[in-house]
């Protein structure tokens, strides 16, 4: 029993400035893809400058059309004039083309190449990292993380690549002719800046009343039509019960968003007027400078005409650029949480014998969590031995098994293999001699022999080698359900065939068995599959487990018999250790286990 | 209102249209007005320039008094103020609308989504769509009709610019309407082949996202580390991700040679014309405020006829592929009388069931799954079906709620046809407590009372609760049993996976159904807790028929007939006891279990 953490219905709040971002970011980013970035920097430029030169070029063209009027020009000059513009336009709408293109390649080039990056650091986590909520949200999210990480680097690279060199000279443009303008037009994009700050912490407030509207509005469109609801739902009559709660929670939403929306809407409209105002202006000191000679025809007519492109383009960087940036600072900082989560570091290359393992004294704690899951352990896996491990719900039996193998480290006390601590052998050689057979085995959308084969990808094999397994798991490649023998696809969403869980439960031990090993650790193996079968598994598993060292978590006390010692949990702690025969006698926990399942049977 | 937007029909892009206005119609015509205001504010623009820089020069070469500009001039503003403002104005509009058409559309989605056939939920294929089409239909219903009136605008902007030069020089607008009408269906193409080509990149996509999956997710951490596999899954990873990457890239590659390709042609009409335009500008036939004006427009035309052109287009595929899964949407098959409540069974008497050659297979499939199978179950019985995995326990289940009725054979309630028994008639005679129960985040007392959402009897729920052993969880909540569970309200509690179960079966209990179904319930329990639910429910169940479905053959030997399914059959039936003598298929399936207890 858990108690909601009321914080976390809070959005996150960014911690780290955009320009710290930026500075951790920026490096990643480029190094992905540094030669294309380069170019796309480049185009970039060309693609900013060229809309000047345009404006600048159109100011030409009416200049010279206008002395044509009066005839005091030469049609040379016009003509000059005149294809210098269509050069412009024609240079302006290829870099534009090329600018875009390449951008775009550039981002998913990127993309993928940070991709193989999280991979590669997710592989070398610390497994307990997936188990702790606060490191999860990071690792949730570091995908999309990465994407937004992407496209803020590349918004905000071509703010000074691209918008920053147009504005600037336009700026240096507007200045020559008369100061004041460019002091006045930039002083009409002001509101515009200030309406996007005010909108967005209007917006933010208003999600953070909404956020728990909204999951309780899913939750009950999933309670009427979500896949693992419908037919309970609608056996129960439970429709209306739960579209009242639905359409009240909608209504709810609805009222806030629209509170929201009128604000900042009215915000907007009178920032806008403002602007208007700050045009108007413009364009009376525009006529004016028209009237007193000091900007010719072409000059007014051009400013004129680019007043609307500034504006469209500053609309663009401010609401389209910074705002997405805004709303994306916080996966991005998941993202940047994640890689600096730590690793597991171990002491390099020791490679153990493999030999018997051994708990000292072991305890240990899930993250966040004071409880132990597992106390004061001290148990000794001889090397070639069988344990089976059983006990009631949540008494422990996986977390030990998850520290016999090293996947977690003890909090307390140490585990070795060959008297050699678990957190001193690296990962990869760890886990070089161990397979198993996970109570949460994954259904890959795989073919039949990927899905064997993936518990050792790099190991050579011929195709006996799986017959082998399948034999023992009871798969049968030549059964009509695999269409197509091993390369069948096992998933219908890839076009290929389902598995029932039964059947997907044999491919789980088949893939263990695939993997070489000297220990093998089975975490109730056999749940889903019928009991004839089971009896069959459990001795063919025994045939060939000889020699080997084997760990069995299992619910079903029948199966433990198989186990040279059994160990009985209760609590995180060891009750009992002994044989079958010893344990029944002894009369205690395992005893009274053992009875309330035998005596449907007797 | 309901019955119009809920059509089973063709769905055409006039609805994108249609459907607004129904619901809306003053907001959905402002919209459209505004739109084509937008559009003709063009035109009308470059008359205003024009003259306002005619004056200006008349003013200035002394033809013409100062005063003379303020016409031209506030004409001026008032377009500016027009065209910077509008869009903040229609905001509101806009807002209204949507309100409304989320109200209207949510509520009927849901209903629909409610009625569906449940064949329609476990087909992954119907699923899709159900998902796809209900994902935010709103939004992309409100994306469709506003793309349709930025069609037009465009349409219109292009047109009345024609015109204007045609007043000027007839034979350029000749030109490009020539010309603009291949461009208009190179568009049409470019969209419609980018799309296609996404559709081919969209396979790869999938699998690399599933693979990003496999070597991201939580639920393969266990199997990812042990075995190692993050090399070569990532290399399977970056083979598909590059090879949907390359796929867009041509795509994009090619549309961006055509779009910029279309827009190097306008460029080049428009650059012949301004250069003709020079004609009668220089013998005086056009002013050079109109010569400006139009140079500024015909230049907007290569934007108008190639980016924005081309981006509608490329959404109007997009529309229309929704319009076609709500055309789907629609036309999927319902349930009559899904949304019923149960129906009092007070005056219903349940005397048997009796399956007569029932033979199934889902829909969509080859397999039968039920291949001939008859039994006889009676009042007041406890029956127990066994069988190994895939044997066809849980579709019986399917096909007596009523979630199934495209058997073969007959299946008869009290002699009657299942098919002739209405929802409401089903709901009040079954109860199920599945393998995959519910577990509603709503507080505890209701969860409960789902049970019978008919009556509402405290005494019952608190029974329910005692017989399930609750009491000490209740005693420990917060708010006892009006606590919210889960975790979907602020203050909710979250219960572990037997606290859950036992709410379920409690729920069960509650039940006024005559007939309750437990569909191997306890799957993930432990066998001290397994074995005292069994007992717990023989002792509760009299006066009510049970049938109880379950692998486990240790749990069936309670029953009064238990009956074994093999191959879509019934194999054997019998009691415990008898099942054993005859040394059938049970007998063999419990010798090896009871193997390892002895």
């Amino acid at each position: 029993m858990v108690p909601i953490d009321k914080l976390s219905n809070k959005l996150n709040k960014p911690k780290l400035g955009i320009f710290k971002i930026l500075k951790k970011l920026f490096p990643i980013v480029f190094a992905s893809a540094p030669i294309l970035f380069s170019l796309c920097m480049v185009f970039a430029i060309l693609h900013g400058a060229s809309w000047g030169v345009i404006t600048m070029m159109q100011q030409r063209f009416f200049d010279q059309a206008a002395l044509l009027v009066g005839n005091q020009t030469s049609l040379n000059k016009v003509i000059i004039s005149f294809i210098l513009l269509g050069i412009a336009y024609l240079v302006n709408n290829v870099l534009n083309g090329a600018d875009n293109f390449i951008r775009d390649t550039v981002e998913n080039k990127i993309m993928g190449k940070m991709s193989l990056a999280i991979h590669k650091k997710v592989a070398r986590l610390n497994p307990i990292d997936f188990e702790d909520t606060s490191k999860l949200d990071n690792l949730n999210k570091a995908e999309q993380g990465k994407n937004n990480s992407v496209l803020f680097t590349l918004d905000f690279t071509s703010i000074f690549t691209f918008y920053l060199p147009y504005f600037v000279f336009m700026g240096w443009y507007l200045f020559s002719f008369k100061p004041i303008l460019a002091v006045s037009l930039a002083l009409i994009f002001v509101p515009m800046a200030a309406t996007q700050i005010i909108r967005s912490k209007v917006f933010a407030k208003a999600e953070d009343k909404s956020a728990p509207v909204r999951r309780e509005y899913d939750y009950y469109e999933s309670c009427i039509v979500g896949r693992e609801y419908y037919k309970e739902t609608r056996l129960l009559g439970g429709f209306a019960f739960f579209n009242k709660m639905y359409l009240e929670s909608l209504d709810i939403l609805q009222k806030i968003n629209y509170k929201a929306t009128i604000k900042t809407n009215l915000i907007e409209l009178s920032m806008q007027i403002f602007t208007v105002i700050g045009y108007f202006g413009v364009l009376l000191m525009l006529f004016h400078a028209l009237m007193n000679q000091e900007i010719s025809i072409g000059v007014f007519s051009a400013v004129f005409e680019s007043i609307g492109r500034l504006y469209a383009m500053m609309r663009y960087v401010i609401c389209g650029g910074i705002g997405n940036m805004a709303k994306s600072v916080g996966t991005i900082e998941n993202y940047l949480n994640f890689l600096e989560m730590d690793e597991r570091k171990s002491k390099v290359d020791i490679k153990p014998e493999w030999g018997d393992i051994s708990l000292e004294s072991v305890s240990f704690s899930y993250p966040n969590f004071e409880l132990y899951a597992v106390k004061n352990v001290s148990l000794t896996l001889k090397k070639g031995e069988t344990i089976a491990i059983v006990g009631e719900n949540g008494s422990g039996k996986s977390t030990l098994l998850r520290l016999i193998t090293g996947l977690y480290l003890p909090t307390k006390g140490r585990v070795t293999v060959s008297g050699f601590d678990t957190k001193d052998i690296p990962q990869k050689t760890l886990y070089e001699n161990t397979t198993a057979v996970f109570q949460k085995y994954q259904r890959y959308q795989m073919i039949l022999e990927e899905n064997i084969t993936i518990s050792q990808n790099n190991k050579e094999y011929e195709e006996s080698t799986l017959d082998n397994v399948c034999e023992v798991a009871g798969i049968n490649k030549d059964d009509s359900g695999f269409t197509d023998g091993y390369k069948t696809m096992l998933s219908r969403e890839f076009e290929g065939v389902d598995l029932s869980g039964g059947q997907w439960q044999r491919v789980a031990i088949a893939r263990g068995l695939f993997r070489d090993h000297d220990l093998i650790v089975l975490d109730e193996p056999t749940a889903a599959i019928d009991p004839y079968e089971e009896t069959r598994i459990y001795n063919r598993f025994a045939d060939i487990s000889r020699g080997k060292s084997a760990i069995i978590v299992t619910h079903r006390l029948g199966s433990a018999k198989i186990a040279d010692r059994i160990v009985v949990m209760k609590n995180g702690e060891i009750k009992e250790i002994g044989t079958h025969d010893e344990l029944v006698q002894a009369g205690k926990e395992y005893t009274r286990l053992y009875t309330a399942q035998e005596q449907w049977y007797s | 209102m309901d019955k119009i937007i809920l059509k089973n029909k063709t769905y055409k892009l006039i609805d994108f249209i249609k459907i607004p206005f129904v619901i809306c119609p003053f907001y959905t015509l402002a919209e459209i007005i505004n739109k084509v205001l937008q559009a003709l504010i063009s035109p009308i623009q470059v008359l205003i320039i024009a003259n306002f820089i005619d004056t200006a020069i008349d003013i200035f070469n002394g033809q013409a008094e100062k005063i003379s500009i303020y016409l031209p001039l506030s004409l001026l503003m008032l377009i500016v103020a027009y065209s910077y403002l509008n869009e903040h104005l229609i905001n509101f509009v806009n807002l209204k609308l949507r309100m409304r058409i989320t109200t209207i559309y949510k509520k009927a989605i849901i209903e629909k989504r409610a009625k569906l056939q449940y064949q329609h939920i476990e087909n992954n294929d119907t699923w899709d769509l159900i998902s796809r089409t209900c994902g935010d239909p709103v939004e992309r219903l409100i994306e469709g009709f506003v793309n349709l009136l930025n069609i037009s605008n465009i349409v219109i902007r292009v047109v009345s610019i024609l015109f204007i030069l045609m007043t000027q020089v007839l034979w350029a607008g000749v030109v490009i309407i020539a010309i603009s009408v291949p461009l208009f269906f190179l568009s049409i193409k470019a969209g419609k082949d980018a799309y296609e080509a996404s559709k081919e990149a969209e396979k790869h996509k999938r699998r690399a996202s599933y693979l990003n999956n496999v070597l991201l997710g939580r639920d393969s951490v266990e199997e990812r580390t042990l075995f190692n596999y993050t090399d070569g899954v990532s290399n399977k990873w970056y083979e598909k991700y590059e090879a949907a990457r390359k796929i867009v890239l041509k795509v994009d590659l090619k549309y961006y040679v055509k779009m910029k390709g279309s827009s190097i042609i306008t460029l080049f009409i428009s650059l012949c014309i301004i250069a003709v335009l020079l004609i009668p500008l220089s013998n005086g036939r056009i002013t050079i405020g109109m010569f400006i004006g139009l140079v500024n427009k015909t230049l907007e035309l290569v934007h108008a006829m190639s980016w924005e052109l081309m981006e509608v287009m490329n959404k109007l595929v997009k529309n229309k592929e929704f319009l076609r899964d709500l055309t789907a949407f629609f036309g999927l098959s319902e349930t009559e009388g899904a949304l019923d409540l149960p129906c009092v069974t007070k005056d219903f008497k349940f005397e048997n069931i009796e399956f007569k050659n029932v033979y199934f297979k889902y829909p969509g499939t080859e397999n039968y799954i039920l291949k001939g199978l008859s039994m006889l179950l009676q009042k007041n019985l406890h029956y127990a079906f066994v069988g190994i995995n895939g044997a066809g326990k849980t579709t019986i289940t399917k096909l007596l709620t009523g979630m199934y009725d495209n058997f073969e054979g007959e299946i008869l309630i009290n002699g009657k046809s299942i098919r002739n028994y209405s929802q409401a008639e089903l709901k009040g005679i079954f109860s199920v407590v599945h393998q995959d129960f519910a577990k509603y985040y709503i507080t505890l007392k209701d969860n409960i009372a789902l049970g019978d959402i008919l009556k509402f009897d405290k005494q019952s729920i608190y029974e329910a609760i005692s017989l399930m052993d609750l009491d000490n969880l209740i005693d420990s909540l917060p708010d006892g049993i009006n606590t919210y569970l889960g975790k979907i309200t602020e203050n909710g509690v979250d219960l572990s996976g037997g606290q859950w179960q036992r709410i379920a079966i409690a729920r069960n209990l509650y039940s006024s159904s005559l007939i309750r179904i437990l569909d191997e319930p306890t799957a993930a329990l432990d066998p001290v807790a397994e074995s005292n639910i069994y007992e717990m429910f023989s002792k509760v169940s009299n006066g009510k028929s049970t049938i109880f479905i379950t692998h486990r053959l240790g749990a069936a030997r309670i029953a009064d007939e238990i009956i074994v399914i093999d191959g879509g059959k019934v194999k054997e039936k019998g009691r415990h006891e008898n099942l054993l003598e005859k040394g059938g298929v049970y007998a063999q399936m419990f010798e090896s279990q009871r193997s390892w207890y002895q």
